[in-house]
C-alpha cells in the first residue's frame, strides 16, 4: 500500500506502538509497522475504535471513521495510512 | 402475501443516559466513550416499575385498529429475544390477551432468533393465516425489560433499552406487502457471549449481509431498488460498515433511533417503521428492507422486503 511521506506519520506510528499494549491489555515484545493487527494481536474491530480514540487524545487531533474497513487495520502501518488520510479539520 | 395490517409502539418517556448507566452495565469511562463516539448510543429507554406485561399493554393499546377486529385475531405471538424472561407460572402473554379480549386467539412465544425473531414471527404469522379463514388476523407483540445484565448490554455493540410493539398481520393485504424473507443461521456461535469477538464481528458482517442480499434477490429486486432499510438499533458504526460493504447509501438507512431508545430487543423493526411513516418515508410501492440480527445460544440475521 502508498505510503504517505508526512510529518504526521511517524507520530501515528510510534502513538499506535506505545498504545497497542494498554488497548489490548497485555504486555507483548514492540510492534513494528508490519506487525498484523487482528492474527498477530488479536485485534477486533471495537478494539480498533478504542486505539482511535485513545490516538485521538495522544496526538490531539479527531478521526474520520466511517469508511474504516478490515484492510485498513491489517497492520500497524495500514492504520497509520488510514488515521492520516482520515483527519477531520480542526473547526 | 403476508401483510402488515397496522403498527403501534411504545416507548417510555423514561430516557437514561449511558454514563448514568455506566455502573450497572460494569463499562468503563473508555467504553462509554466509544459507544457514543463511534456507535453513536446516547440515551436509553427505560420504563422503571413497568412489567413485561405493561409494556406489552401499553403498545397494544396504542394499536387504535385492534377494538374493532379483535374477534377476527386469530394468533397471537410474542416474539422475543430471550427465552425465559418471568419466573414460572407468570404468563404476561396469556394475561394481556385476556385483558384485550383476546381469549379466543391461539397464543404463544416465538424465540430463538434472538433479536431477529419478530421478523420469524411475522413469517410464522403469514404461514398460519395462510391457512385461516380470509379475515383472519394474527397480532405479533415484542417488548422486554432489560432485566439481567445480558438482556443490558452486548460486551463492545450495544446497550438494551425498553419499549414494545404490536403489530396486526394479514394473509393478503393492500399495503406493507411481505415479498421476501431470508434468515442466516450461525449454529457456531452457539455460546453465549463468544470468546472470539475479532472473528465474530467480522462473520456479523459477512452474514448480515447474505441476509439482505438474499432477501433482495428472492423479492427479484436490486438494492438499488431499494427505498430505505429499517435497520435493528444496535449501533450506527455496523450500519456504516454493512452499507459500504453492499454498496448501499448509509443515508437511507433509518438510524435516528439509535441515539435515542437503544436497541430495543425485538421491536426495533417496529418502531424504525413508525418513524418512517411519521417522517413520510414511505411512499405508496416503495420497496424497503427490515434487518434484524441476533446472538446468544446461535447467531441469526435475517432480512425482509416489504412493498409499501
Amino acid at each position: 500500500m502508498e505510503q504517505l511521506d508526512t510529518d504526521l506519520r511517524p507520530r501515528v506510528v510510534d502513538s499506535i506502538r506505545t498504545l497497542l499494549p494498554r488497548v489490548l491489555r497485555k504486555e507483548m515484545p514492540e510492534p513494528t509497522e508490519q506487525s498484523r493487527l487482528m492474527e498477530d494481536l488479536g485485534m477486533s474491530s471495537s478494539s480498533t475504535l478504542e486505539l482511535m480514540l485513545e490516538l485521538e487524545e495522544d496526538l490531539a487531533l479527531q478521526i474520520d471513521v466511517e469508511d474504516i474497513d478490515r484492510d485498513d487495520f491489517a497492520t500497524v502501518g495500514t492504520l497509520a495510512d488510514f488515521v492520516v488520510r482520515h483527519l477531520i479539520p480542526e473547526e | 402475501m403476508t401483510a402488515l395490517e397496522a403498527v403501534a409502539t411504545y416507548l417510555p418517556d423514561h430516557r437514561v443516559p449511558l454514563e448514568e448507566l455506566a455502573g450497572e452495565l460494569d463499562l468503563t469511562p473508555m467504553q462509554v466513550r466509544l459507544f457514543r463516539r463511534f456507535h453513536k448510543l446516547s440515551d436509553v429507554c427505560r420504563a422503571p416499575g413497568a412489567t413485561p406485561l405493561d409494556l406489552l399493554l401499553a403498545a397494544a393499546s396504542n394499536l387504535d385498529e385492534l377494538p374493532a377486529v379483535r374477534h377476527r385475531v386469530r394468533y397471537v405471538l410474542w416474539a422475543r429475544t430471550f427465552p425465559v424472561v418471568v419466573p414460572y407460572p407468570l404468563n404476561p402473554l396469556d394475561t394481556m390477551c385476556r385483558l384485550l379480549g383476546l381469549d379466543r386467539a391461539v397464543a404463544f412465544t416465538v424465540t430463538h432468533h434472538a433479536c431477529a425473531t419478530g421478523l420469524l414471527a411475522i413469517d410464522v404469522a403469514g404461514r398460519l393465516l395462510a391457512g385461516s379463514p380470509p379475515d383472519s388476523l394474527a397480532l405479533v407483540v415484542a417488548g422486554e425489560k432489560a432485566f439481567t445484565y445480558d438482556a443490558r448490554v452486548v460486551p463492545e455493540t450495544s446497550v438494551f433499552g425498553e419499549g414494545a410493539s404490536a403489530c396486526l398481520v394479514r394473509h393478503e393485504g393492500p399495503r406493507d406487502r411481505l415479498l421476501a424473507y431470508a434468515t442466516n443461521q450461525r449454529g457456531d456461535f452457539d455460546d453465549e457471549v463468544t470468546t472470539d469477538i475479532g472473528r465474530f464481528q467480522e462473520e456479523f458482517q459477512a452474514s448480515l449481509m447474505g441476509a439482505v442480499l438474499s432477501a433482495v434477490e428472492r423479492a427479484g429486486l436490486a438494492l438499488d431498488d431499494i427505498a430505505l432499510v429499517l435497520p435493528h438499533n444496535v449501533n450506527i458504526v455496523a450500519w456504516q460498515r454493512l452499507c459500504r460493504r453492499i454498496g448501499y447509501p448509509v443515508d437511507r438507512v433509518l438510524l435516528d433511533n439509535v441515539p435515542l431508545t437503544a436497541h430495543v430487543f425485538c421491536a426495533d423493526a417496529f418502531v424504525n417503521y413508525r418513524t418512517a411513516r411519521a417522517r413520510g418515508l414511505l411512499r405508496p410501492g416503495d420497496r424497503y428492507l427490515v434487518v434484524a440480527a441476533g446472538a446468544g445460544r446461535g447467531a441469526t440475521f435475517s432480512a425482509m422486503v416489504f412493498q409499501h
